[in-house]
């Protein structure tokens, strides 16, 4: 534990000194929400039914919430450190491996915590109202984290898998058809029926449903349980891929 | 510490064959006594990088046992691990972090933390020059420096067995004479030191003996004395440009005191009692034969000798030859 907590502050000391890793990342959600709200505001005013009263920024929040957690930082930094030779060091340690993977991992808690908190006040800057309230913000702010840490999974994957920036960094793009196949501009019913089961099959539909009932209808249980879920499978599946190419990292 | 009787390491039929068949270490052995310095010397990718691995439990063996403090390598990896102290080739550093910080972190994964991290931090910056430079972060810090934090940070556990691979390859001639004090030092504490290199003269000024490898196989051990007094007492080298090397050798025949003959790309080196007393004679020779070569050297026998001999071409200078040859294929 106590070197998962070592190698966890010396990750989040990165964030502190690297600012330009982080705030570039952020940029593009806020650049999102603006620009969507710009676009689709007078097509969906706050008459529209699924929006229960809101502008459309609430709708759009909890994309620009994902947007601003799911992030390739965490497999980058591993993989820099394959390259420069760091991490044969940490491997030559009497550590458990599987520290090098949960120290980087409370990294992307403390990243997601910060970076969704700045969208959640952009957001509220928009006149987005919580309707689940205080606590309903600590929540939306916590799940996104969450899914936060579980998509970087995806990244260390990647970083183990192929020492190679490059393929790290285009990691990435994973998450556009991962974000977009979703009702991510209009709720399941209002898509084309191709589009809709596409959506449905598709896991992140169901984080963006849960985050945004939380904004828009308050506390719907079902839909946050689903959420959860997801999020707990997917931090749960590459959590558990990422700790085994760590432990069979140059062991074959 | 290492408990009487065991030796620092000890490796019987080590093997890593690599995917697609590459061998990169063939069957060797190796016997290391408590408080060596010993040195692995061989050019790039004769297999140096691929055995300090194994022993460091980075890379399990194909075949064949390696025990280092008395640990078997495979069976408690951690361990071996506790005991060692490693600084790989690529210099293994966080440019984040401050030196201080690192070496703290460092202390931390050896289970060393709070008052008593932070001292062992102070007593490595100053053992190694690094104190003025501990709150700067280690991307600053020239190459040397870095070669320095690095090998601090292997002694943080104050280890057993410690390994360097090629400590010196990339420094200037001043930070490699402060390496080498290091590393005197260190093992003036009773660490066992293995160090690879591919510079003979550091292994003729460090090591208490040498293993030479190439292609994966020791060619050669023994204590740099040792080995180079088996290559007789003096070399004289001639340099053929453009004569043919079997009528230069068969001038020589019968030459007094004259040992051993071996053939390099355009020198013949030949082994004789007495170097100086013979250069009268060899230029005789040549002269009756009506042979003209380019310089003629005396000199003693180095590793670089040794090293010829058992492989049939020099280590000196095999690195430009080598880097040329990549330049002119690109």
């Amino acid at each position: 534990m106590t070197e998962t907590l070592l190698l966890g502050r010396r990750a989040v000391r990165e964030i502190a000194r690297y600012p330009e890793a982080t705030i570039p990342a952020l940029f593009i959600p806020l650049f999102f929400l603006a620009v969507n709200i710009g676009q689709v505001s007078e097509t969906f005013p706050d008459t529209t039914p699924f929006l229960n009263g809101q502008g459309y920024a609430a709708f759009q929040m909890p994309v620009s919430l994902m947007f601003a957690v799911a992030t390739a930082t965490s497999g980058l930094a591993l993989v820099t450190e394959i390259d420069n030779g760091y991490f044969d060091k940490l491997l030559a340690a009497p550590i458990r491996r599987s520290s090098i993977i949960f120290g980087r991992l409370a990294a992307d808690l403390v990243r997601g915590l910060m970076g969704s908190t700045v969208v959640l006040i952009a957001g509220l800057a928009f006149g987005v109202h919580m309707q689940s309230g205080v606590l309903g913000a600590v929540v939306l702010v916590v799940l996104a984290a969450l899914f936060g840490v579980g998509y970087a999974g995806f990244g260390i994957l990647v970083a183990l898998r192929t020492r190679n920036v490059q393929a790290t960094n285009t990691s990435f793009l994973l998450f556009f058809p991962l974000l977009f196949l979703t009702p991510n501009f209009v709720p399941f019913d209002r898509l084309t029926p191709v589009m809709e089961a596409l959506a449905r099959i598709n896991p992140v539909s169901y984080v963006i449903v849960g985050l945004r009932s939380l904004v828009i209808d308050g506390w719907v249980w079902d839909q946050l349980a689903v959420c959860l879920g997801v999020i707990i499978a997917l931090m749960a599946l590459l959590t558990a891929l990422s700790l085994r190419a760590i432990a069979s990292y140059d062991r074959d | 510490m290492i408990e009487d009787g065991n030796p620092a390491v000890e490796v019987r039929s080590l093997r890593r064959t690599f995917k697609g068949g590459v061998e990169a270490v063939r069957d060797i052995d190796l016997g290391i006594s408590r408080g060596e310095v010993f040195g692995f010397l061989g050019p790039n990718g004769a297999g140096k990088t691929t055995t300090v691995r194994m022993l460091c439990t980075l890379l399990p063996p194909t075949s064949g046992s390696a025990r280092v403090a008395g640990i078997d390598v495979v069976a408690d990896g951690a361990g071996v691990r506790r005991r060692i102290g490693v600084a790989l080739q690529e210099i293994g550093l966080d440019p984040v972090q401050t030196g201080r910080e690192l070496l703290e972190l460092q202390c931390g994964l050896y289970g060393i933390t709070g008052t008593d991290a932070r001292a062992r931090a102070d007593e490595l910056l100053e053992l190694v020059g690094l104190s003025e430079a501990a709150d700067r972060r280690t991307k600053t810090y020239s190459g040397g420096m870095k070669r320095r934090l690095d090998l601090a940070s292997a002694l943080v556990h104050s280890p057993e067995v410690l390994f360097l691979d090629e400590p010196t390859t990339g420094l200037d001639p001043a930070s490699r004479l402060t390496v080498w004090d290091e590393v005197r030092r260190i093992n003036a504490t009773g660490t066992t030191v293995f160090l690879t290199t591919q510079y003979l003269e550091e292994a003729d000024q460090l090591c208490d003996r040498v293993a030479i490898i190439d292609a994966g196989t020791i060619v050669a051990e023994g204590t740099p004395e040792s080995l180079k007094a088996q290559m007789g007492h003096d070399v004289v080298r001639v340099e053929l440009d453009g004569a043919d090397a079997a009528r230069v050798e068969a001038a020589f025949g019968g030459l007094e005191g004259l040992e051993r003959v071996v053939t390099e790309a355009d020198a013949l080196a030949m082994y004789v009692e007495d170097g100086a007393g013979s250069i009268a004679e060899i230029v005789r020779r040549l002269d009756n034969a009506e042979i003209r070569v380019g310089a003629i050297a005396v000199s003693r026998p180095s590793l670089d000798d040794v090293f010829l001999r058992a492989t049939g071409r020099r280590l000196e200078g095999a690195e430009e030859e080598q880097e040329e040859q990549e330049e002119e294929a690109a």
